[in-house]
């Protein structure tokens, strides 16, 4: 119809040739501005790349990559980023790790369990969480959180495995134990059942007490350090994550979920095994994103993750501090500025580049899975 | 599986849905939090006598009067003090007292401390740093001054099994027998009529320049350079973003290869990481193109504009969208052109949504750091007039907040002007959030009545 519209009046024949023209130049106008983003994610590669491959003229690509001795003022200089890289890998990993969980019971609660009237209020707290700016998340992590974790980071911890640990174990011990029972006794008494989901709950709470006085013993010596960071990154990507999963849990539709409760399903059984394998790929496309936010974050880790260019002893420590690729190039390049040619403002640039490639690939691939998942529900 | 078994296990995942929107929640109110109650720190407070000198000497504020007065009042037990360590001062000199030499090292700190408690001393000459010429200004920091003039802190190492322990020992027990005694119990009792602290409220922190590097003052200059920058943004991103929505929900063909590869590229440039667009800024705004000699809110403003060009874009076509076609087709067949539908029917409808994107996009060029550092920001700087946002940088909240708290010479001294500014700045993007749910409560209240 659209298109009727469009012969009958504005291509008609009483329309005059400079109408035509008119309408051509402000429609091409219209399109040039359009493009204005396409001329500058093209200028952004070009430009950042134009400053990179100096280094890998000067030093080659494979210390860049395999050394992970970063003395970029040292002589002579070292510009090797793997630690740097290893920091951002490491954090972006943990906060995904947290955060993911959360993020996906979160968005099944918005979209399926929560009445419409708590559903309204949560919404907007998701979006303050989104736009608080990330230099407040980075000062409450650096005034705030890294002395609390300093003074008492292993009690926290073992709440947290308290908070996490108790209810998941109630849960683990009453479904254990009831097969347990049924196994072990042909037909088991209520007496019996009891009695074998307090002697397993009792064994568990006993190791969480041990886990619990163990971390109470554990002393973080800097407060500024991997795990600090992962949390509050783990908080700034949540609403990414909760607000894509929940759009796309939504469009999943009430015709599939109404087919799962008419054969009897509960709500939980309609969502694990109906919904949210339905509305995978929108899930994986929200991970994704919320891990390029955790990725490219730069205040909070430059303010809090404590700048040492190091992989921590172990690989596997988070309480020890560590440096990410966007956090270095905030902190050198206001000196690095100076020399503008040197390897030392150029290696800046190649980290650029990496972070933008690294980029690009997520966001095609979420991209990719977004459009599937729109495929599969023809929305 | 028994059915109970079932129920429980339907009962707990509703229950780990609610934790996590809990956990959420508590995420936020933890974050905030201290935030808020520490930022409101900063506008009321108890402020000293010092505090109305500094506003009156330095801003003229206040009435002569009534300062002096109180300056008449407080005069006596500063003088009392002074005079009490300059007698003990001139004992040791002298080497009236057995062990004088012990006191001197000690003795110069207490008189230093008293210095920044009190400021100089009645009758002395005026000096030449702000920050000796007042004493403390905040009743919170003046006790902490009393505090560390009261005690000493010393490290106990006799666990050797842990680090050092930190403890206080009270400074008067090494006076104990000389006439020095006496000072610390009458520093102790006298501090509230020395200081005189009154609540005030201060919201001209947010107007008024710093002084001394933010020793004393307000963070007007940073506020400025923020609003600045983010007029500034908006004046470039608005109308291409407002454009580009137009022409891709209203002029464009659907289904076309070159308008899904627009799309790419727009939530393309919506997932560069926000440093990646800093250096971009620096080369190719300053470097390259030259916009101005070094930083500037010019160079910031585009590169955030840059930033938050997606945001407007798809917030814009959305609103563009939403708008019913009978009001097109309306316009079109009482003879307007297809521009003309869009300038008096469309854009007029959807104005409110895309409000909504606007201001969502003002809180994020508000808050954004990373851009900024290399393009627009430096610490320290006057307040910039319009003409001087085309060629120089400029003092902004975010950029401050990470100087202030990182890189200043006693980051412990003036945590309330960090809390002030990320205060100042979490409730302008909060507000400006609060204006845009507003906004589409009206829209769908519209919609759906």
């Amino acid at each position: 119809m659209e298109n009727q519209i469009k012969k009958s009046i504005l291509i008609s024949k009483g329309t005059s040739r400079l109408k035509r023209l008119v309408n051509f130049t402000i429609e091409s106008s219209l399109f040039l501005v359009t493009s204005v983003s396409l001329v500058a994610v093209i200028f952004i590669v070009l430009f950042i790349a134009r400053d990179a491959l100096p280094f890998f003229k000067l030093r080659g690509i494979s210390e860049f990559f395999t050394s992970i001795r970063w003395y970029p003022t040292g002589s002579p200089a070292e510009f090797g980023t793997l630690a740097i890289i290893f920091g951002s890998m490491m954090v972006t990993f943990l906060s995904t790790v947290m955060a993911v969980p959360v993020a996906i019971f979160s968005a099944v609660s918005l979209s399926d369990i929560l009445p419409f009237s708590v559903r309204q209020v949560v919404k907007p707290i998701i979006e303050i969480i989104a736009a608080i700016p990330s230099v407040a998340y980075g000062f409450f992590a650096l005034v705030i959180f890294a002395p609390l974790l300093q003074q008492s980071g292993g009690h926290l911890l073992g709440i947290v495995v308290w908070m996490v640990g108790l209810p998941v174990s109630l849960l683990f011990s009453y479904m254990i134990g009831g097969g347990l029972a049924g196994k072990v006794f042909k037909a088991p008494s209520k007496v019996t059942r009891t009695l074998i989901f307090l002697i397993l709950e009792g064994l568990i709470v006993f190791g969480l007490y041990r886990l619990y006085s163990v971390l109470g013993k554990v002393t973080i010596s800097s407060g500024t350090n991997a795990l600090n960071v992962s949390v509050i990154l783990a908080v700034m990507a949540l609403p990414t994550i909760v607000s894509v999963s929940e759009d796309s849990l939504q469009a999943v539709g009430r015709d599939l979920r109404e087919g799962s409760y008419a054969l009897g399903a509960t709500r939980a059984e309609t969502l694990v095994k109906v919904v949210i394998p339905a509305a995978r790929s929108g899930i994986v496309a929200a991970v994704i994103l919320g891990v390029m936010r955790a990725i490219g974050e730069t205040m909070v880790v430059w303010m809090a993750s404590g700048n040492a260019a190091q992989i921590p002893e172990p690989w596997y420590n988070v309480f020890q501090p560590i440096r990410t690729l966007t956090a270095t190039i905030a902190g050198d390049m206001g000196e690095a500025d100076h020399v503008t040619g040197s390897a030392r403002f150029h290696v800046l640039f190649a980290m650029a580049l990496f972070l933008l490639v690294i980029s690009f690939l997520s966001n095609l691939a979420s991209e990719w899975f977004v459009m599937r998942s729109k495929k599969k529900w023809g929305v | 599986m028994k059915l109970q078994t079932r129920r429980i296990l339907d009962r707990s995942f509703s229950g780990l849905g609610f934790f996590s929107i809990f956990l959420l929640t508590a995420s936020l109110i933890i974050v905030l939090g201290p935030i808020f109650v520490r930022g409101i720190g900063a506008f009321i407070f108890k402020g000293t006598l010092e505090f109305r000198r500094l506003n009156f000497e330095q801003l003229n504020r206040g009435d002569k009067a009534s300062i002096d007065a109180e300056i008449e009042k407080a005069r006596p037990y500063r003088q009392q003090a002074f005079k009490m360590l300059a007698e003990f001062e001139k004992q040791v000199e002298d080497e009236e007292i057995p062990n004088s030499h012990q006191y001197v090292q000690d003795l110069r700190e207490v008189k230093s401390m008293l210095r920044e408690l009190l400021g100089p001393a009645p009758g002395e000459s005026e000096p030449v740093m702000m920050r000796d010429r007042y004493g403390r200004t905040r009743w919170d920091r003046a006790k902490e001054t009393l505090r560390s003039i009261l005690y000493m802190e010393k490290w106990d190492y006799s666990d050797t099994g842990s680090m050092g322990k930190k403890v206080l020992v009270p400074r008067v027990e090494e006076y104990r027998g000389t006439s020095f005694e006496v000072f610390f119990p009458f520093l102790e009792e006298n501090l509230e009529n020395m200081m005189r602290p009154r609540l005030t409220f201060y919201w001209r922190f947010l107007t008024d320049a710093s002084f001394d590097s933010h020793l004393f003052g307000g963070i007007g200059a940073e506020v400025l350079g923020t609003v600045y920058l983010v007029l500034g943004t908006m004046l470039f991103a608005v109308p291409m973003g407002v454009i580009a929505a137009v022409y891709l929900a209203e002029f464009s063909n659907e289904t076309g290869k070159i308008v899904s590869l627009l799309r790419t590229f727009i939530s393309t440039l919506a997932g560069v990481p926000s440093i990646v667009f800093g250096l971009f800024g620096l080369a190719f705004f300053i470097n390259t193109m030259k916009v101005s000699g070094s930083k500037s809110v010019l160079a910031g403003s585009l590169t955030l504009a840059l930033l938050v060009l997606p945001t407007i874009i798809r917030a814009a076509e959305e609103a563009v969208r939403a708008v019913p076609r009978t009001y097109k087709e309306a316009a079109l067949s009482l003879g307007a052109g297809k521009l003309r539908t869009v300038l008096t029917v469309i854009l007029p409808v959807a104005m409110p949504g895309i409000l909504t994107g606007i201001v969502i996009s003002m809180g994020r060029a508000a808050g954004e750091t990373a851009p900024i550092i290399f393009t627009a920001a430096v610490s320290v700087g006057r307040p910039l007039t319009l003409l001087q946002t085309l060629d120089q940088p400029t003092p902004a909240l975010p950029w401050n907040i990470y100087n202030l708290v990182t890189e200043h010479e006693a980051v412990e001294q003036i945590r309330h002007v960090q809390f002030g500014m990320v205060f100042t700045l979490v409730l302008l993007v909060l507000l400006l959030n609060l204006a845009a749910i507003i906004l589409r409560a009206r829209i769908s209240k519209k919609l759906r009545g």
